[in-house]
């Protein structure tokens, strides 16, 4: 992408639930510019356009732009989508409605499973069956196919789904019952399973293939009709759209697959988080977003995302690559409780924005995080949100009192200490979850916080994990929009093929390696990418022949020939093997499971800007301030974050200030300041 | 109360379940056995140093309700004398509840040498020797059959393999690579729990740990004696009748159980039930304590992580030398019957007590078991396939179709990854609504599974119980399920139908098809009561036919334009006579 005189911009549009959050980036400095607009879910393009133009540059001005929805996510959530028929082999029609027969809590003998999104009498079989191998054991009549989908038409039907048994290796009968539908009704929205999720396993390949046909009008409608606004407003450059891996897809690629774009929100932060990371020289990283209900926790290791191959929306499984977020209910609307134990509980229960938090004055009742915060004076009730909102300290004192510490028994500072430690405990947990059970050692991984709440929380969960660097970036509150535009065109490509992975059967995966390779890479080159200029990552799930479950491991790039796979992918699978569960016999046979090739073409990366001098002088502040280990309040500095300068360091207890966010500088931590503005935490003495 | 701190003895709880379900995921990764690793047959829990229960994570939940009773066991007979680095492994019936293919493997956990809790797991495993191939044989006569039998031995001591011991079992099992990489993957769950404990043990201190699980042990004790102090007192009782021990044709398979609340306690009474039975169905009394403890549980505290606390407001009276309390060395390798048939008991009990949470009866263990074992045909292989079934509907919605009825969270094979594994053809999976019982909620649906075998050779072992008094008793007028069978050949001229269980069928040719019908779950309320636009959609999605929709439901359909409404003349007059 060529440079020209004119400044160049690049935009971020993050949809969220109450705010649409813009960023204007200029390509030369890196200098960010902040809009918000109100997200109404009716209105979405209108309102995209109207942040847009409110930077007030020319629309020639803006080179490219980068979208993170919830469309898709919301869709499902809210199951509102398209009417849904499903074609299956012949004898398979209720697997999805089936499922696989488990039963989570398995206390819960009442326990209901999720509705199925087609109804039986809209999942119709056809003749035809494949075997493992790929031998066609009964050709697929395609007069069936033409009856049941006329069937399915007369029904109302307005998307269908296709999954033949087998077709993850073996698509030839799927592909012959598209182009047979096609043929006829040429308009029809058809999602095929091997193209969503060329996976085994038929429930949840299955899941998968009906929830894009589910969505697909909903996002597909939304896409064009944004396409539109966009191109009246005379732009016609890139629109890029944030899917669940972490890589941008373009408007065509998002419309066929929207179910690579459900976990488009999150990835927008942990992508920004990797880029500012290993600007910074980091490359073991744990990001945490903190927002009203939900604590979101990703993984960077060694410079990689962690991701995983698959997950359940609203107990629904859903097949493909994605980062692997972990969210749990712990946010500052999260609410405290005592269970039937009079165990203290926090969340997963939220006040969410209405009524919020007591303390917010809206009609809330339950005491929450936020509340217990403000009772242990680290937020100011006079400056939460740069006093957009005047806090009722009374009213959060009087419910902590009444609902928490007086039926304990304990004073008023321990029960909101108390809520404070036990949502700590849930995020640490949560984290733990995604480090010391991966067998990764927290205390060689820094911190990122970010989100609305990251920075009061910041600190002590870093202590419970004796994580030694906490870093809180530069507006905080936004940093997930600002993540976007740090994102790269991404194309995933798999495919399920089980073989001893021995000299023997090599032969046969490396075919399939440069297949999905030559896909992956011509499908970012139709973004267009020059071939040369497109980085390829080829990777294979292997396991111990015998076991089930695999581990997925990276081949370099020159590992092209038989041998080079083969010894290289057996080392990193036996010594993950060793590093996760402790053992691993070198000598042991290995399986094959899938392979998995990822093509990205690089968009330019975006500079970070340094932190000028600060305009505004600081005037000394300070409030009392409860910490446990100072064993009560203690008179505690507050600083606003705009008066502080690079290099500046603070000795906490301190509380960092700032529009959208509240840092806790905890005593024995100090806090530095980065040419960039970051805030660099750290245990004293370090 | 007051030395205590709740807010730390909460996060030590949490962090001990978080142990638990780390252990977990660790033993189904690693694990070579699919009982183990799909099907998830196996439990792990975490003890205090008396092996009272601080934290579990239950793929089978019975299996952790019976790890306090192995592990005191264990303590006995090594008189407390453990090293730090032992793992020991015990599968005694007698001492674990269940059937000798349920091997524990646990570990001490000592902090500055003092012993300070026990980590364990319990685990199914492909194969433990025994004269039938992956166990669960139909056929005994005593334990001895049944497998060879650990008690509590070291296979690791203080750290250093006894490869006397792995050398022996290898020589005694019938796939040794799989079941030694099984029991790698326990211990590698265990030593995880140990270092867990260790760590928590470090950041608080052990006697914090130990004082703050007491606690949280005591505070949930209070909790269940409230639930069940908010019960009507009284006597609750049920009784069911096993179809067969599978070795004696004369004899009688009686379970009888009495509930008494009272004040806040439960005792349970199984007077009234056979003596020993002579074949393998019997289930030893820690099994017996535990699953009734469990269903407690579930009925009372469903979301509660379970602890020792659950169980200590409970009193048991299992009388000796009973099918439900069998004396060594009885044979129990197919225990599970009963396991499936005290949880029904427990839910008949307590339907109309506690309806928000307990469901009418749920079908009984059904699947086949399809063998190779001689090698001229290609192969040997073992395929275990329980299929899921019917369970019972509840005061508010359909009985689900899922794998046990109250008894864990066991996912079914994949077919697709079942036909890559053995040479099977699945050529039919879907639901069998008709053997859900009727009702104004209706039982949940039996599934049809058709395999086709696609080499010679293949024997099959069929499993089933309780096809003359059923599991899947209606509530409050609602149906009865009805009972699994299997039929060869459906449809063909040499069609055999099975209702009943058979140890071993075969050898059967390329090409034999073999069905499983799994049975229904229990209806609730009158299917007179249920809601029209239900049974509408009943029909629409063929779960139902018009004519049964008449004859159960009193309700008269026709189609239009290519919809089924509603007759109301009909049904009013259907419903007036």
């Amino acid at each position: 992408m060529t440079m020209q005189s004119q400044t160049q911009y690049r935009v971020a549009v993050d949809v969220g639930g109450t705010f649409i959050d813009f960023v204007l980036m200029d390509e030369e400095t890196g200098a960010i510019r902040i809009e918000k607009v109100p997200s109404i879910s009716d209105q979405l393009p209108g309102q995209f356009l109207k942040g847009l133009t409110a930077f007030g540059v020319s629309i020639d001005a803006v080179r490219h732009i980068f979208h993170g929805m919830t469309v898709a996510v919301n869709a499902l959530i809210q199951e509102r989508g398209a009417r849904v028929g499903l074609i299956t082999t012949k004898g398979f029609r209720d697997v999805l409605e089936m499922g696989r027969g488990g039963r989570k809590p398995v206390y819960d003998f009442v326990q209901k499973s999720p509705r199925p999104l087609v109804e039986r009498y809209l999942r119709r079989e056809v003749t035809e069956r494949t075997s493992f191998k790929g031998d066609v054991l009964e050709p697929i009549d395609l007069k069936e196919v033409d009856d049941e989908v006329d069937y399915l038409l007369s029904k109302g039907t307005e998307a269908i789904a296709i999954t033949f048994l087998h077709a993850y290796a073996h698509p030839s009968h799927e592909i012959a019952a598209r182009d047979r539908i096609l043929a006829r009704y040429p308009h029809l929205p058809i999602s095929l399973s091997h193209e969503i999720a060329a996976e085994w396993r038929e429930y949840e390949r299955t899941s998968t293939t009906v929830l894009n046909a589910f969505i697909q009008p909903t996002v597909k409608g939304y896409l064009d009709n944004l396409q539109q606004k966009l191109t009246d407003a005379g732009y016609i450059r890139p629109i890029a759209i944030m899917q669940s891996s972490g890589g941008v897809a373009d408007v065509e690629t998002a419309g066929k697959k929207p179910i690579r774009t459900l976990m488009s929100g999150p990835a927008g932060g942990v992508i920004g988080a990797k880029f500012l990371c290993s600007h910074l020289g980091y490359k073991n990283v744990i990001c945490t977003d903190v927002g009203g209900t939900s604590y979101d926790v990703a993984i960077i290791e060694d410079g990689r995302i962690l991701e995983r191959s698959q997950t359940e929306i609203a107990r629904r499984p859903v097949l493909g690559s994605l980062i692997d977020v972990i969210s749990i209910g712990a946010g500052g609307g999260s609410i405290a409780w005592l269970d039937h134990r009079s165990g203290l509980q926090v969340g997963p229960q939220s006040a969410g924005a209405s009524p919020g938090p007591v303390c917010f004055g809206r009609g809330g009742v339950e005491p929450t995080t936020t509340d217990a915060h403000l009772v242990l004076g680290r937020l100011d009730p006079d400056y939460f949100l740069g006093g957009r909102i005047k806090l009722d300290l009374a009213g959060a004192r009087k419910a902590i009192e009444d609902r928490i510490a007086t039926p304990l028994g304990i004073s008023l500072e321990t029960a909101a200490h108390g809520i404070v430690v036990i949502a700590e405990t849930n995020m640490a947990n949560a984290i733990r979850t995604k480090t010391v059970e991966r067998g990764l050692d927290p205390r060689e991984f820094v911190k990122l916080a970010y989100g609305g709440g990251g920075g009061l929380f910041a600190c002590s969960v870093a202590e419970e994990l004796e994580v030694p660097r906490v870093i809180v970036p530069v507006a905080p509150a936004n940093f997930s929009a600002w993540g976007i535009l740090t994102s790269d065109y991404v194309d995933d490509e798999v495919r399920t093929k089980v073989l001893s992975f021995d000299i023997q059967h090599i032969g046969e995966t490396l075919p399939v390696l440069n297949e999905l390779s030559e896909r992956a890479v011509n499908a970012v080159a139709g973004y267009g990418f020059k071939r040369e200029d497109i980085v390829l990552l080829r990777r294979l799930d292997l396991r111990f022949e015998n076991q089930e479950y695999t581990i997925t491991v990276d081949l370099e790039p020159d590992w092209m020939d038989a041998k080079t796979v083969l010894v290289g992918a057996s080392d990193k699978f036996v010594s993950a093997h060793h590093r996760l569960y402790g053992h691993g016999d070198p000598a042991a046979n290995l399986e094959q499971v899938s392979i998995r090739c990822r093509a990205i073409g690089r968009v330019r990366a975006p500079e970070i800007a340094k932190l000028s001098r600060p305009t505004k002088v600081a005037t000394p502040k300070s409030r009392m301030v409860y910490f446990q280990s100072m064993g009560g309040a203690v008179a505690t500095a507050i600083i606003e974050r705009e008066t502080i300068a690079p290099g500046h360091k603070l000795q906490g207890p301190a509380i960092v200030d700032e529009w959208t966010m509240t840092t806790v500088v905890p005593p024995g931590w100090n806090c530095l300041c980065d040419e960039y503005g970051n805030l660099i935490l750290e245990p004293s003495g370090q | 109360m007051s030395n205590i701190d709740v807010v730390l003895s909460e996060i030590i709880r949490n962090r001990l379940v978080a142990a638990t379900e780390e252990m977990a995921k660790t033993l189904i990764r690693t694990a070579y056995n699919p009982l183990l690793y799909e099907v998830q047959d196996f439990a792990i829990t975490i003890m205090s140093a008396d092996g009272d229960i601080w934290a579990e994570t239950p793929g089978v939940i019975v299996f952790s309700q019976g790890f306090p009773d192995a592990v005191r066991a264990g303590i006995r007979r090594w008189d407390g004398r453990f090293e730090e680095g032992d793992v020991l492994i015990v599968n005694d019936p007698f001492e674990t509840g269940t059937h000798i293919s349920d091997t524990n493997v646990y570990m001490p956990t000592f902090y500055n040498g003092r012993l300070i809790a026990f980590c364990g797991t319990a685990a199914h495993w492909a194969d433990i020797g025994g004269k039938n191939p992956g166990g669960w044989c139909p056929d005994t006569t005593d334990m001895f059959q049944e497998g060879m039998c650990f008690q509590h031995q070291k296979i690791v001591a203080a750290g250093k393999k006894n490869e006397a011991l792995w050398d022996f079992i290898s020589a005694n099992v019938r796939v040794p690579v799989i079941v030694k990489g099984d029991l790698e993957a326990q211990i590698a769950a265990c030593r995880q729990g140990v270092a867990r404990v260790q760590a928590l043990c470090s950041k608080y201190g052990p006697n914090v740990v130990k004082s703050s699980m007491e606690h949280v042990i005591h505070e949930t004790d209070i909790a269940m004696r409230k639930e069940i102090a908010k019960l009507p007192a009284g006597e609750y009782g049920a009784s069911i009748r096993l179809d067969s021990d599978g070795v004696d044709p004369d004899g009688e398979f009686l379970v009888c159980l009495k509930v008494t609340v009272k004040n806040d306690r439960i005792h349970f009474s199984l007077d009234g039930s056979s003596p020993t039975a002579k074949g393998p169905i019997n289930l030893p009394a820690p099994c017996t304590r535990g699953i009734l403890a469990s269903s407690v549980k579930g009925l009372l505290l469903p979301f509660d992580p379970c602890n020792a606390g659950h169980a200590k407001c409970l009193d048991f009276e299992l009388p000796p030398a009973t099918i439900i309390n069998p004396t060594r060395p009885a044979p129990t390798d197919s225990y599970g019957y009963i396991v499936e048939c005290l949880m029904e008991l427990m839910f008949r009990c307590f339907a109309n007590v506690i309806p928000e949470h307990c469901p009418a009866g749920g079908y009984q263990l059904t699947g086949g078991f399809i063998t190779r074992t001689q090698g001229e045909f290609g192969k040997p292989f073992v395929m275990t396939d329980p299929v899921h079934g019917g369970n019972g509907a509840t005061h508010d919605s359909d009985g689900p179709t899922n794998q046990l009825v109250g008894n864990g969270d066991l996912p079914s094979n994949p077919v697709e990854v079942m036909e890559t594994r053995h040479p099977v053809l699945v050529t039919r999976l879907e639901f069998a609504p008709e053997m859900g019982g009727s009702g104004k909620f209706r039982g949940g649906k039996g599934v049809r599974k058709d395999y086709r075998f696609l080499e010679d050779g293949c024997y099959v072992a069929l499993v089933t119980e309780n096809t003359s008094d059923v599991t899947a008793k209606g509530i409050n007028g609602g149906g009865n399920g009805l009972p699994g069978y299997f039929v060869f050949n459906p449809g063909a001229p040499n069609e055999k139908v099975y209702s009943k269980r058979v140890a071993s069928v075969g050898p059967f040719p390329k090409g034999t098809v073999l069905r499983a019908i799994t049975g229904g779950g229990g209806g609730w309320g009158s299917a007179l009561e249920r809601d029209p636009q239900m049974i509408l959609a009943d029909i629409r999605n063929g779960f139902l036919d018009p004519a049964t929709a008449k004859a159960v439901c009193n309700i008269a359909v026709f189609e239009e334009n290519g919809e089924w409404v509603i007759d109301h003349e009909q049904t009013q007059k259907l419903r007036a006579a």
